[in-house]
């Protein structure tokens, strides 16, 4: 009896191993499933998990990547809106986001198909958009006459709006410009130009230095001689300032003007008589008065 | 069974009791081997479940993570979905899980491809190591193979940009975005749209900066303007990552590398002409400043001693009033008096005495019309 319940167990496993394989299917995180109905598309499935399904042939199973797939055209010339001609390269980044309308456009679902026909289509938006628009409209100091990020929309939008005319199942995440240039033969006239720039520029800066070398070198001694002016100024008033002060104190010496003026008198004799000063004098001078009484000097001069 | 079978049957089993004992024998022997199958099956059974939860552990090896996709859904969310590497892991076995294994490393880094020129491996390893950049002078720019960008003044010129990034959405970053139409996952299909961003934002920002700006003037602004720019990107195309550093290289193109440096040269020539000149202006004005400093303290000092010295003869005046006011003329004669000797150790003298006769005294004075020269070296007046 033991021995025959194992043998149940085991076979129970195994069907139920063989039932799940025949009806049930996995969906991964990165795929996109369309479920076909003897062949007729019948439902998608996008989010990963467990699913049921009826066994082959009645239900058959197509899987895609319903990740985001990039890549770029060709660097190609393009004749903008004021006749001058831009080489450019756009990069776009794709996914399948309706997979049951994707699955029969496309030969079995070949993504390289699909990417094939995209490019056809970026490359007309990309001319016809790009056409529209100036060289300044690419390149520009003002940001806001650029138009890059305006000129990108069109492009995304126009092949967008191409898609879902045709429904193709597939959505533009993104798209940007990869890549501007000039055609050949205008970079040299470009390098020409920059080279006559740069010697002008050379020119300018050598000048330029001396000429506000000798700007902040005037501007400085106008500075300098304003300063040591106020300092001045200053210095006046202060003179005036101690004069008022002592001025005060005059008062003083109006008690006997006499007095004041015979000690002023005084003392500018003595500042005024320095070693360089010869004074000649005879007895009729303090303190050589003295002399006056002494006997006469028979060979003074 | 018809009435004769089963008499026959009887007949049989209590007939032939040789053929019988034959019979019981084996389906003895039967038996046992029916036994010794089904241990070893069971034995099997058994290791087959240790095998199967055995090969249930891996390793996520150094250099990648791992995520574990439960009937293809994966287990986890945010960072908690990536297994680090180095540890192991146990998960159940396919088809109900799935260890998918990315070649991941924590911080990821790409180089942009549109705007710099072209160069062989060789020129590339020799630029990185030494610096020295391929000849281009009198060549012209090839589109086919050169990069380069266009400045808002039209200008020509070389950028690039190396950008550092780690994935912050494993989810957005691994499970949305694929370099190839394999089922593999790896992190090439958002390293190729990081890329992507960072030559758009290279091409987008140099459209509105001067050459000037971008090789030497603003080189941070335009830095920090294209790092803006592919921030912007990275959230508006759902990368899943965050960007660490994004550092810029610019160049002029070196057919006008010689012109360029003459530039620089001109440039840093002007810039020493200012410095010199601003130098001389903090001289200028530092000297200045210390006249004026000068000058104000010299009168600061002489109104303190103008009015000390003010100060000092009005008191000498009312101290000495009273004796003055007593007898003026002694008063004089004993100033002049004492005053006379301090005079006189200062000055030349010369004395005159009165003439016998009492006649006055004829003086002439001797006096050069030019001064003698050695007078004045020695500081004369």
């Amino acid at each position: 009896m033991k021995k025959n319940a194992i043998t149940i167990i085991i076979a129970a496993i195994l069907l139920v191993i063989f039932v799940l394989l025949l009806f049930t299917f996995q969906v991964r995180q990165s795929e996109v499933v369309v479920v076909s109905r003897f062949l007729e598309p019948k439902r998608t499935i996008n989010e990963p998990g467990l699913y049921l399904k009826w066994p082959w042939p009645i239900d058959s199973i197509n899987r895609f990547d319903q990740r985001v797939q990039t890549f770029e055209d060709k660097f190609s010339e393009t004749y903008l809106a004021d006749n001058s001609i831009m080489l450019a390269s756009v990069y776009v980044g794709w996914r399948i986001s309706d997979a049951k309308a994707f699955f029969p456009k496309f030969p079995g679902g070949s993504a390289v198909d699909a990417q094939r026909q995209l490019e056809t289509m970026l490359r007309s938006a990309k001319l016809e958009s790009m056409g529209r628009h100036n060289l300044a409209d690419f390149v520009n100091s003002d940001p806001s006459k650029l138009k890059f990020d305006e000129i990108e929309k069109e492009i995304q939008d126009s092949v967008q709006a191409q898609l879902a005319k045709n429904n193709y199942g597939i959505t533009i995440e993104f798209l940007g410009i990869k890549r501007i240039g000039l055609p050949e033969s205008v970079t040299q006239s470009v390098f020409d130009r920059m080279k006559a720039e740069r010697t002008k520029y050379i020119t300018d800066a050598q000048s330029q230095g001396e000429a506000q070398a000798a700007k902040i070198k005037s501007a400085a001694e106008r500075k300098a001689a304003d300063l040591v002016a106020d300092a001045t100024a200053d210095a006046t008033r202060i003179q005036g300032e101690g004069e008022a002060e002592a001025a005060k104190m005059l008062g003083v010496f109006q008690q006997n003007p006499q007095l004041a003026v015979f000690n002023l008198q005084l003392e500018a004799l003595k500042n005024s008589m320095n070693q360089k000063s010869t004074l000649i004098f005879d007895e009729r001078w303090s303190p050589f008065s003295i002399f006056q009484n002494l006997p006469a000097n028979p060979t003074g001069k | 069974m018809s009435e004769h079978d089963h008499h026959d049957h009887h007949h049989a089993e209590h007939a032939d009791p040789p053929a019988l004992e034959t019979r019981d024998a084996g389906s003895q022997a039967l038996a046992e081997a029916l036994h010794s199958s089904f241990a070893i099956v069971k034995v099997a059974m058994v290791l087959l479940v240790v095998v199967i939860l055995g090969a249930g552990f891996f390793r996520v090896n150094p250099g990648e993570k791992a995520v574990i996709l439960r009937f293809g859904k994966p287990v986890g969310e945010g960072q908690k979905m990536l297994l680090s590497s180095g540890k192991f892991y146990w998960s159940f076995p396919y088809p109900i899980d799935e260890v998918v294994r990315i070649p991941i490393s924590e911080i990821q880094k790409v180089t942009s491809t549109a705007g710099w020129y072209y160069m062989t491996r060789e020129e590339e390893v020799t630029y990185e190591t030494m610096g020295t950049e391929p000849a281009g002078n009198g060549i012209n720019l090839d589109p086919r193979k050169d990069s380069y960008v266009i400045s808002a003044d039209r200008n020509i010129i070389h950028t690039r940009a190396t950008v550092y990034y780690r994935i912050e959405d494993p989810l957005a970053a691994i499970f949305h975005f694929t370099a190839g139409t394999n089922q593999q996952f790896n992190t090439g299909g958002i390293s190729n749209a990081v890329q992507n961003a960072a030559n758009n934002a290279l091409v987008a920002t140099a459209a509105r900066f001067n050459v000037d700006d971008i090789l030497t003037l603003d080189i941070a602004g335009f830095q920090d303007a294209v790092r803006h720019r592919l921030n912007d990107l990275v959230e508006r195309e759902h990368l899943g990552v965050a960007v660490d550093q994004c550092q810029v290289q610019s160049e002029a193109p070196r057919q006008l590398a010689d012109t360029f440096r003459l530039v620089t040269a001109a440039r840093q020539s002007r810039d020493k002409s200012i410095q010199v000149a601003q130098g001389d202006q903090n001289r200028i004005l530092s000297e200045a400043g210390a006249q004026a400093v000068g000058i104000t303290n010299s009168a600061e000092a002489a109104r303190n001693r103008y009015v000390t010295s003010v100060q000092s003869e009005a008191e000498a005046f009312t101290r000495l009033l009273p004796q003055y006011e007593s007898n003026p003329l002694l008063y004089e004669e004993l100033a002049l008096t004492k005053t006379m000797p301090e005079i006189f150790t200062n000055v030349e003298k010369i004395y005159l005495p009165q003439r016998a006769d009492g006649r006055t005294r004829e003086l002439r004075l001797m006096l050069n019309r030019e001064p003698p020269q050695n007078s004045r070296a020695a500081g004369g007046p």
